[in-house]
Parts: C-alpha cells; structure tokens; sequence
C-alpha cells in the first residue's frame, strides 16, 4: 500500500516537474547571462497553443512539437529584441507579453480550436527493466518519447553551458561584468541573444510537453503559472544547476499534490492545494534569496559606445 | 628599431592555440601602431583632434596628459571600444579598424585597463580562458603559457584562486598575464599604476621593460613624470585632445614635459601639485605657504585642545561579515589634517562610510564635537558642522540630474522654504554666492550639475560641505581623484583654508605624495587596522609610510 502510494505521488510528480524543468534549465542560462525573462509563463503558454493547434492541424504529434517549438522561438525573438536590443526594463516588458500571450492564446483558441477534439499527442513509453525498478522506476522511466528527448536536452544544455566549458565561463561573465567580459572579447550581445532565444525555445517546448505529453488538450490559460514557477525555481536554486533541478521538482511535487491528496482520501480544501506551489515559491523567494547573490549583471543592459 | 628577439610560443602547439592567436609582430619598417590625424568628438566635446603618432615595435611609448587630455579615448580607439570619427589608425602598416574588443585582441592588441576589467566571482584561471575559449577551454595550454611567462617575464599567479579574494597588486599581477597571453605585437596600458603602492609600482615598471624588450611594443598611458622617466623611450604629450609636443625621453627633460602638459611655466608649483604629477625633489619650489612650518606651530597648539573628532575601537563588518575595519582607534584635533594612506580596499571606504553616517558599525563609538554620534543620522552630523567629501562623487555627493543651485542647497532646503513651497529666489541668491566664492564654474546655477566638467562637480561638493555653519570638521575621500591641476589646486587651498580656520580635516587619499604635501600626520590603513601615525615633518616620512602600506613595521 505504502509503495503504491509512493510510487504515485512520484509519477504524478515527475510529471508535473518535467515542463518546469525544461522551462527553469532555460532561464537558467539566460538569468546567468544577465537577463531576467520573465515572460516564461506566456511562452509556454504560446507554446502550448501552437502545439496543440499544429497537431490538430496536420493530425501529426511531432509536426505539433515543431510548431510549439517555433512558437516559443519567436517569442524569444521578440523578447530578445526588447530586452538587449532596445534596453528596455526586462521585467515589464516580460509582464506585459505574458498578458498579451494569455489574451492571444485565448482568441486564438475560440477562432481556431474546438473543444473535446482529440489532440494527437505522444503515448507513454516504459523502458524494459529500468522501468520495473520499485518506487523510482514508473515515475522516471515511464515518459513519452517527447519527455526523454526534452530531458535528455537539459541534460545536454547543463553540460554545455557548465563553468568547465568555454561556453560556461563566458555566459557567467556576460552576466557578472558585461563590460569585463566585452573587453575580454566575449561577443556579450550575441551571448544574451542567444540565451534568450534558448529561454523562448525550451520553454515553448514546455509548454508543449504539458499540452501534448499529459493533458492532451488547450484549454485557456492551461499553463496557470507554472512559468513563473520555472523563474522562481531558478532564484530558489541560487543560479546553480543541480538547486535548480531539485527546486523544479518540488514545485513538481507541490502540484501534484493537488492531485495525489484526494485520490488519498486526504480530507484538504482544493483550493488550498492549488494555492501550495505559489506559496511554497513566495516562501522560497523571500527566505532563500539573502543567502544566495545573483548575477551581478542581472537585468542590467549593455552597449558600447554611443555612435558618434 | 630592434628587431624581435622574443621567444617562440613553442610550449603551444600551433593546433591548439587560440583561433585569436595573431602572426608574430612585423619585423618590417612599418610602426607597430600609427595615428594619423585621428579626431573623436562626443556630441559637442572633442575629445581627440588631428592626433598623429608612431608607437615603434619594442619601445615603450608614453602618453602624457592632465585628466580630459584624450589618452585613454585613444587607448580605446586602439582597443575598439570607441570608433574613430575620422582619421586612420595603421597595425604594422596595415589600415586597422576594431569594431570591437574581441576584433582588437586578434589582430594582436592586449589592453590592461584602468579600472579592473576582471570578473570578479571567476578564479585566475577561468579569467585567463574567457574570450580564448570554445567549448573545451584546453587548461594544460594555459598552464604551460602560464609558466612560460613566469620564466620570461617573473609574473606569478595563482590560477585557482578567485579574483575577489586577490589584493589589487595580484589583480593587476592577473590583468598584465591576461594581456600577454595571446602574445600581442601591441600592448596599451592605461594608467596601470594607480591602484598600487610604491612597491607595487617598481615591480611594475620592471615588468613593463621586460616587455618591451622581447620586441613588444607598450604604450603607457600616465600622468606620473617618475614613470616615464624611469622606463619611457618615447613620450607624446596630449592636451585638450591634441598633441602638443613629445620625442625621445633622453632629450626631454622632467620640466619640459610638466610645460607642455599643463601649458604654463612650472616655476611656482604647489608641492601638492608637484606630487600629483610625480615629480619630486629639488625640480620644484619649496614648501608650500602653510607647509611644515606652521604645521609645527600647529601641532604646538593643539596639543592642549580636545579633538573634534574622535573614533574609538571602531569596527565596521563589510557586506559578508568580514571586518573591513577593526578596532581603530582615531582623533583628529581642530586645525589638523590628517591623513590616511593606503592600498585601496584596506578599509579606508568603510571608516569613511561610518564616519560620515552612510554605515553603521558593529562595535566602538565615533564623537564629534563632544557628542557620540555613533549612530546618529548624516543629518544630525552635518548639524554638529560634520562636512563629508565623499569618494564617488556621481553615486554619493550629488544627485546629477539636479541643478546645481538644487545640488548646493539639498542639505539646507528648510532654510528657503516659503509655506511649503521652495523659495527659488533666495535659493538662486545663495547658489550663486556659493558659486562665486568657490569658482564653481557653471552656465548658470539653473543648469543640471551634470553639465559641469569633474573638477566642477567636486567644487561644487566642497561648497556645499565646507559652507556648513557651524563648521568643525571635515572628511574627505580621494577628493582629488580625476581632477585636473587646477582643480586639485583649489581643492588643496580649500582643505587648507579649512584647517587654518581650526577646522579638523581627515583625507584619505591612496596617492601619497600628495597626502605627505598636505597633511599634519599620516596614518595607514592596513588590513582594516590604522598604523602609524607618522609626522609628515620626519624627512623619512615618505619610506615609513610606504613600508607601513605594505603591513611592514615602521
């Protein structure tokens, strides 16, 4: 009884963590280059939609995937050219395209989207043998195949942008010193554009692995804050990798609570289950925050010189 | 011109080196670096203008100049952080145009700036691989390069160590391997030696000789004569943006430069501003009018007063709990300057900072004028005739978007209130009195304080602090820091001014012979601990102080 209580609090879990994690090892890179995306939210949410609106479509899973992916892509484009390109202040103009992603997605969704069409999207896959290990198995080895490929990318994108790589050291230094690192030769605005658009196209393929990998629909506002779950993840796990991992994972596991507690027969108020996670993050942020210091280039822009 | 004798980079094979690494520097006739009449103007500032030079490979060229001359717009025109607005700019005879840092470091470039251009939460190591670096930094190549130039040129550094940790003398140590990395044909270095104590300096300029004579080519930007004396072949002398005269070191005399960088006869020079331009010894007037003369006579009388300001086992925690200042004790009598000499970061910042208000200490008490303000408000201090000169003048001295009358008058604005609203006239009235009696040179008091050039600014600081009514005592960090001569010379006259008034004066201040023409007393910070004090009267003052500055008994 205990394993199969464990066993699903954990599946439910992963589940929940995977797009956050996807999303947060995003920013990750982006924050340690100094720039704050906080429009994670609307493009996992504009991430979703296209998904679900080019599966449908094409009646392909994967032609969904490219179309999330592109989504969030040219939302990265976007807030790349907003937040290096213009200098303008990251964290409204992030708010400002989440609301404009909320509405967008919406009226799309009415112009474009029937509901209860069957969405194509990706079946679970166990893997032989790891996947019948106790407890931990089911949760880890039991994703779709979108599920590994993103996984597999974090894991990827961490050991490329490490401190031991040469990629690393210069997104570390574009984000402490921007002019240090300019005079170091480090192409500083080439680095925070591309680390934007990475923060666009993973979280776009968030989006689309919570739309297409586990609800297999659109439904407005779907992502409900789970973007700035990935924000806050980053800040609670100090701008390190393995913290943030573990951070994404919580706030996994807080959501599925919501879930997993009544299935128990746990007699909690809902609402106050669906509240925990943004709790958990205001706490996070507010009792982790002084022990840990952020890039010190963090939201500050850069440029040269003036032309003259 | 020496033809170059420098060692191949044999320890780096040639399929691992940097894709930036440059060819060797030409061995041909053309200068490593040639400006011809280059022009860069800001806006309605001509920062450069018709500027025309050779820098030849191997020799150590000087760039003099007072503050505002242009030399380090020229530095980083050759570095391509600033475009050119017209002119042009040859690398071994060939057209050069940087758009960028990184353009500039692979035609052979290497800078070492002025400010520390280190990322200070990266070690040593992972500093020296930034920019040089793809995907897998290859760290045995930069070991070896490392040792390398510990046997050419004696630069030692510790590459696992993080930069914030280092002293600024090991920082500069990291900037100066940094540059010499890529093995550049040109190396610019700008105003390299301002952070460093005297010991720091010679150990410098030797490096910097070393240099050059493996067949680099240097170009030392400075305002300090000493240094271009000692290792100069060259110098070229900038002033308002143009070049007014330079040639061979060996025909140029300590005086002649002086003439040509200030643009008048050196004859009657302050002893202050003879230090701030490095020259010292028999080339300038005596002492100065209130020099140790009456400091004795002073020292005389104030013996019976109490101090006027008194600090006593002050300790103050920097940000992460380490004791920036610890235990010191500290009394400044009225009508005395005293100084407090140091390597920057020694805690001289913070004992300012708790002095002034802005911090507030751990432990110990701080008295002004027979009252323990320890913790009393900035507001309460400046009452009690408190004037603070701070050390960054943009973030703490003046709020630059305001007009200087607003600027001269924020502490007082109670004083020309008319119900509740400002009166503007009889702030007018009082800013340009201000104004006149400081020769704050402006457009108008109506105009933004940003507008005034840094002397300016700082003139316009000390009027407002020094017009406190009462006032006792003053303190002042680094206050002629950018300044040009005759700025600096009327901030000195005011110090003095001050303290011929009976008012306490405390300048902290990392040029030392400026603070050994100034001050009744030195005192050094070292560690967050004050030593000394020594007299400036003691004719080995200069050489205590310097072996204090380096934690060595006096």
């Amino acid at each position: 009884m205990i394993v199969q209580v464990l066993t699903d609090v954990l599946v439910a879990s992963v589940a929940l963590a995977v797009p956050v994690l996807v999303a947060s090892s995003g920013e990750l890179v982006g924050q340690r280059a100094g720039v704050l995306t906080m429009s994670v939210e609307g493009m996992m949410l504009t991430g979703a939609f296209a998904s679900v609106i080019g599966a449908t479509t094409t009646g392909s899973a994967l032609a969904g995937v490219l179309c999330g992916a592109t989504a969030g892509l040219l939302f990265g484009v976007l807030q790349a050219l907003l937040s290096v390109t213009l200098r303008a202040n990251q964290i409204v103009t992030g708010i400002a395209a989440n609301a404009l992603a909320l509405a967008g997605t919406t009226f799309g969704a009415r112009l474009l989207f029937e509901r209860g069409t069957a969405v194509p999207g990706f079946d679970r896959w166990a893997v032989p043998v790891l996947s019948e290990i106790p407890v931990v198995g089911p949760a880890l080895f039991r994703q779709t195949p979108l599920g590994y490929a993103l996984l597999a990318a974090v894991v990827v994108l961490g050991i490329l942008t490490s401190r031991r790589t040469g990629w690393g050291l210069s997104i570390d230094a574009v984000g402490e010193d921007a002019a240090a690192a300019d005079r170091a030769g480090i192409p500083v605005l080439r680095i925070r554009h591309l680390a934007v658009l990475g923060v666009g196209l993973l979280s776009g393929l968030a989006g689309t692995q919570l739309a297409l990998s586990e609800v297999r629909t659109f439904s407005d506002n779907m992502t409900a804050g789970v973007g700035y779950l990935a924000v806050v993840a980053v800040i609670a796990g100090s701008w390190r990798p393995v913290p943030v991992v573990v951070a994404s994972l919580v706030f996994g596991a807080a959501q599925a609570l919501q879930f997993t507690l009544p299935a128990l027969g746990v007699d909690v108020p809902f609402a106050l289950l669906v509240m925990l996670p943004y709790v958990l993050a205001l706490v996070a942020v507010a009792g982790l925050v002084t022990h840990s210091r952020p890039p010190s280039g963090l939201t500050t822009t850069f440029a040269r010189v003036r032309a003259a | 011109m020496r033809t170059t004798a420098r060692t191949a980079p044999a320890a780096v094979p040639a399929d691992t080196a940097p894709s930036g690494t440059p060819k060797a520097p030409g061995t041909g006739d053309a200068p490593a670096l040639s400006l011809r009449a280059v022009r860069r103007t800001f806006g309605p500032t001509v920062a450069l203008d018709d500027v025309t030079l050779d820098v030849a490979h191997g020799e150590v060229h000087c760039i003099l100049g007072e503050n505002g001359a242009g030399k380090s717009t020229l530095c980083n025109i050759v570095f391509g952080t600033v475009p050119v607005s017209s002119g042009d700019v040859l690398l071994d005879g060939a057209p050069f145009a940087p758009a960028s840092p990184a353009d500039a470091i692979g035609r052979g470039v290497s800078m070492v700036h002025q400010h520390f251009s280190l990322v200070p939460t990266l070690t040593v190591e992972e500093n020296l691989l930034l920019g040089r670096s793809g995907l897998r930094p290859d760290r045995r190549a930069l070991r070896e390069r490392l040792a390398e130039l510990r046997a050419d040129f004696g630069l030692v550094v510790d590459p696992s160590a993080r930069v914030d940790r280092l002293s600024v003398g090991e920082r500069q140590q990291v900037e100066i391997v940094k540059a010499l990395l890529p093995h550049p044909a040109l190396v610019l270095l700008d105003e390299p030696t301002g952070v460093l104590g005297p010991a720091e300096i010679d150990g410098f300029l030797s490096t910097v000789r070393r240099i050059a004579d493996s067949g680099t080519a240097v170009v030392l930007i400075t305002h300090k004569l000493a240094e271009v004396m000692r290792v100069g072949d060259r110098a070229t002398v900038l002033r308002g943006g143009r070049v007014v005269g330079g040639g061979r070191i060996a025909d140029l005399t300590p005086e002649r430069l002086v003439t040509l960088m200030v643009g008048r006869e050196i004859g009657g020079l302050d002893a202050v501003l003879a230090a701030t331009l490095g020259v010292t010894g028999p080339d300038v007037a005596g002492p100065p009018a209130h020099g140790p003369t009456t400091t004795r006579a002073r020292a005389r009388a104030r013996a019976e007063e109490p101090a006027i300001l008194e600090v006593r086992g002050l300790t103050v925690l920097g940000p992460e709990g380490a004791r920036r200042v610890d235990g010191v004790d500290l009394a400044v009598a009225p009508g005395e300057i005293v100084g407090i000499a140091g390597v920057e970061g020694n805690g001289q910042s913070e004992l300012v900072a708790a002095v002034s208000g802005s911090l507030a200490p751990e432990a110990g008490s701080i008295h002004l004028a027979g009252e323990t303000v320890t913790r009393a408000s900035p507001a309460r201090r400046a009452a009690l005739g408190l004037g603070v000169v701070p050390e960054d003048r943009h973030h703490e001295a003046v709020v630059p978007g305001l007009s200087v009358a607003e600027n001269l008058l924020l502490g007082r604005l109670r004083e020309h209130r008319r119900f509740l609203l400002l009166d503007r006239r009889s702030m007018r009235t009082r800013a340009d009195e201000l104004a006149e009696r400081f020769d704050v040179r402006t457009a108008g008091t109506d105009a933004p304080l940003s507008s005034l050039s840094g002397g300016n600014q700082q003139k316009a600081v000390l009027a407002r602090e020094l017009s406190l009514d009462p006032l006792t005592c003053v303190v002042a960090a680094h206050p002629t820091r950018g300044l040009d001569l005759g700025a600096v010379d009327d901030v000195v006259t005011r110090l003095r001014e001050a303290a011929h008034r009976g008012v306490g004066v405390l300048v902290v201040s990392s040029e030392l012979p400026e603070l050994l023409a100034l001050c009744d007393r030195i005192l050094v910070a070292y560690r967050g601990r004050l030593l000394g004090p020594v007299p400036c009267t003691d004719p080995d003052a200069r050489d205590r102080v310097a072996r204090l500055m380096m934690g060595t008994a006096a």
